[in-house]
């Protein structure tokens, strides 16, 4: 009983010391264009290998990635961005994923905010 | 109407005589329409907010440094306004798309309504992650207010207890559709997938009229996934370390702007031949079930519809090793249950797009329910046809402030049971028709008075008033106080289905009458940012209530109670959110149930209700990184003592007045878990009772199953002891 619990608490302290060494940020210009768009990229950026966080902003599409630098890198980010179906600065999305979102998050979508 | 409204705005005025300045303007929706009994006030501070009187018009004074009006209105769009000057201000809000009750559920564990004049509890998507198998009668664990244990030691069929009174006083709704009645009671629990589940709401205190005249204690709203904003393909399983298997399969699809269509299926079973206490008998019941739910939605501006159906089909068999059917193993005790039910389902709805508060609905629902058992050498063969309509129109008197809610109702049930030389036979046709008067002051305020009558062909004209009043005594401090009465018409066999796995000799004391009760209740919500901070205290009082007498063991004794019977509920409950990352809770609650036994005897004795532990501690701890990618969770829950009958197999019943009874010890369980999320896979693993408590005898002179002392119906704690699980999830959004 006893053990359980504390293996618990240890398992909880172990989780939060994750270091904040190594942590850089990355921004990348994306072809979201909605909130939908937003939710889905930060959601699935958030939960890559690495990744600290995700941020990104509506008003010029541009995503802020905050990441461990002995985790992933830079171009994996930007491989993920593309995976998740959309572009990510030079680099266009793949074309299954995008093909795969919802109407108003294609490229063929005319601009929306909502 | 209006004169009133005036004073109202005027009172506002006196409150802040100080600042003399005031604003004035208009409201109105795209077509210029004055909009009634919209809410205007500035950003910081919401408590000095106006209303717009009939003509749409508000005039608010202003507040030095405060230059941001926000308005807001049902059926509107919440807007905000820059004010620069004084201007008059024409505002315009524009609908909202969103449907009614419509909500999105995400982030925190517990939502607390803090608009509705009823104590209510959401548990949500999150929470339902926590208890990770499997069904509704599993979806409790880290509430506070609702427990739920197994009714016997054989069946496998979950019971829940709630305000200090059994499950079947609460009423279960779909969606507001009357569910798990009749019939159903028995495995209602067991047949609701906990993948199929999207939110649960838990009121305390009677319920509103518009869903009937069952709710006798509270109500638990399951809202199950929608076709129109669920993920297109989710997969569930699950594996557990008793070899109980579960698939869970839900489609959704939307097929154009209006329509869309949503497929919930579940299987489950268990194979195994589970006897850890070594005393002969199964310590679960094996079991094979298959549930499939279909429902098309449609939505325009002006209908909203949808239909469906539901089947469910289960089949469980119990009792001793080695059973196989009576022909091939007479001396063998078994249990078996065959349950099929079928529901179709409509709810439709016409809107007003100018007038968003006017409404029409109406919900249809037909089922048939067979299910088939053998207890022993004992067959229980029951069926149900059930029938039910809900006409609701919904508008205002002069502006929002004042709505109404008004319609009516028609209930058909068609009982047909036999229960080894009992049969029982009953046709419930019951018209009824209710009203709801709510008055609401800038959502702060808020008052519901409701009545419903309803012509009972078999009991008569039956009223039920009932009352429920809301007032936020500060920013975050909710006040809330409930009172009224319900009835119900009792299921004897089905209700109490456990206790036929015995060989208790069943006796009918009285004629079946409805049990009656009043309701009353009063509770204090206090939040302070994402935390919270609750206590409450419920009484229900019987004029009539049906009990269900094990205390003799040879008999099963229906009668209605003779004198007292009520239950009180004290719950006092701390929420703990410190910051996104972790949450706690930590929850008390004492019950005090009695009622009056004896008549079998001609004697009046209150006595403490059976198998109920007055006080209950839980406490939940959890912790979870952005977008769950990882996610951890432990409660622990203790039960304490309660009174159980004595199961002395020499003990002869003679009196009430005298008899001795046992206590069942107190017990902790503890449940913990963990799930990792990827981008489209879930994986979970977990234990329930880890500390392996087990009640060491749970059946009574197991080793002579057909002797008179047998009995599976004295279980009040877990039987089998530590399970670990795990699963996986997927999903396509």
């Amino acid at each position: 009983m006893k053990i359980l619990f504390l293996s618990f608490i240890f398992s909880f302290i172990a989780l939060i010391s994750f270091g904040q060494k190594g942590v850089e940020e990355v921004k990348f210009k994306t072809s979201a264009k909605c909130g939908m768009c937003k939710s889905r990229i930060e959601r699935d950026l958030g939960l890559t290998k690495g990744v600290e966080s995700a941020k990104l902003n509506l008003e010029d599409k541009v995503v802020t990635v905050r990441y461990k630098t002995n985790k992933t890198s830079a171009k994996d980010i930007q491989e993920a961005i593309t995976m998740i179906g959309y572009d990510a600065n030079e680099a266009v999305a793949d074309q299954k994923s995008h093909d795969r979102l919802p109407g108003c998050c294609q490229k063929s979508a005319k601009p929306h905010k909502d | 109407m209006s004169k009133k409204y005036y004073c109202l705005i005027a009172l506002a005025f006196l409150c802040n005589a100080a600042n003399a300045q005031t604003l004035k303007g208009f409201v109105g929706d795209n077509s210029e329409e004055p909009v009634i009994g919209a809410t205007i006030y500035w950003t910081n501070a919401p408590s000095k907010g106006v209303a717009t009187d009939v003509n749409g018009q508000f005039t608010i004074p202003t507040i030095k440094g405060e230059k941001t009006l926000i308005i807001s209105a049902v059926g509107f769009t919440t807007d905000s306004v820059e004010v620069s000057s004084t201007d008059f201000l024409k505002i315009t809000l524009s609908e909202s798309s969103e449907t009614l009750n419509e909500v999105v559920v995400k982030g925190q564990s517990i939502l607390l309504d803090r608009l509705s004049p009823i104590q209510t509890e959401t548990i949500t998507t999150k929470a339902l992650a926590k208890a990770a198998c499997c069904n509704l009668s599993e979806s409790f664990e880290t509430n506070a207010s609702v427990s739920v244990s197994l009714g016997d030691a054989v069946t496998g069929a979950k019971q829940l207890s709630f305000l200090g009174l059994s499950g079947k006083y609460v009423q279960t709704t779909f969606e507001g559709i009357p569910s798990i009645r009749g019939l159903e009671t028995t495995f209602g629990l067991n047949y609701v997938p906990g993948t199929w589940i999207q939110a649960i709401d838990i009121s305390k205190g009677v319920g509103s009229v518009l869903t009937g005249y069952e709710s006798l204690s509270g109500g638990i709203n399951v809202e199950l996934m929608k076709p129109d904003n669920s993920e297109k393909l989710y997969v569930n399983s699950y594996v557990n370390s008793l070899g109980r298997l579960e698939l869970n399969v839900n489609a959704a699809h939307k097929i154009n702007e209006k329509w869309s269509v949503g497929l919930l299926t579940h299987g489950s079973t268990l194979k195994n031949d589970v006897d850890r206490n070594n005393d002969g008998f199964l310590d679960a019941a094996t079991y094979a079930q298959v549930n499939v739910m279909n429902r098309w939605k449609y939505q325009s501006e002006r209908i909203f519809s949808q239909f469906g159906f539901k089947y469910v089909n289960d089949s469980r068999t119990g009792g001793q090793l080695g059973y196989v059917s009576q022909e091939e193993t007479p001396s063998v005790y078994g249990f078996t249950n065959g349950t099929k039910r079928a529901d179709v389902f409509s709810k439709t709805a016409i809107l007003f797009p100018d007038k968003p508060y006017r409404g029409l609905a109406l919900i249809l629902n037909a089922a048939t329910h067979e299910s088939n058992s053998l207890f022993g050498n004992r067959k229980y063969d029951a069926n149900q046809n059930y029938g039910y309509g809900n006409l609701i129109y919904q508008d205002i008197f002069g502006s929002t402030q004042h709505t109404y809610k008004t319609g009516m109702s028609f209930v058909y049930d068609d009982y047909d049971e036999r229960f080894g030389s009992i049969s029982l036979q009953r046709r419930e046709i019951v018209p009824g028709a209710f009203l709801e008067y709510t008055y609401n002051y800038l959502d702060k305020t808020i008052l519901t008075v409701g009545g419903r009558v309803d012509f009972h062909n078999l009991f008569g004209v039956q009223f039920n008033p009932r009352v429920h009043f809301k007032h936020d005594i500060s920013e975050n401090t909710i006040f809330r106080l409930t009172a009224g009465s319900g009835f119900r018409v009792p299921n004897r066999l089905a209700e109490y289905y456990g206790n036929l796995v015995s060989n208790r000799q069943v006796v009918f004391t009285n004629a079946l009458q409805p049990e009656k009760s009043w309701n009353y209740g009063v509770s204090l919500t206090k939040t302070i940012d994402k935390s919270s901070f609750i206590v409450d205290f419920y009484h229900t009082n019987f004029s009539n209530k049906l009990i269900g007498d094990v205390e003799h063991p040879e008999y099963l004794y229906f009668y209605n109670s003779n004198g007292k019977a009520f239950a009180n509920a004290f719950q006092i409950e701390y929420n703990w959110v410190p910051s996104d990352r972790w949450e706690a809770k930590l929850a008390y609650r004492f019950l005090d149930s009695k009622q009056t036994m004896g008549t079998p005897f001609d004697e009046a004795v209150l006595l403490p209700v059976m198998f109920q532990s007055p006080s209950r501690v839980l406490f939940n701890v959890g912790y979870s990184l952005p977008y769950d990618k990882w996610k951890a969770d432990l409660t622990v829950n203790w039960n304490g003592k309660s009174r159980i009958p004595t199961t002395d197999l020499d003990y002869d019943h003679t009196s009430y007045e005298t008899m001795p009874f046992d206590e069942s010890p107190s017990f902790v369980t503890v449940n913990a878990q963990v799930t990792r999320t990827f981008i489209n896979w879930e994986y979970y693993a977990g234990g329930e009772n880890l500390t392996n408590f087990r009640q060491s005898n749970p059946i009574v002179d197991p080793f002579n199953p057909f002797g008179n002392r047998f009995d599976a119906g004295m279980n009040w704690g877990p039987i089998v002891g530590r399970v670990l699980y795990a699963g996986m999830r997927y999903r396509i959004r």
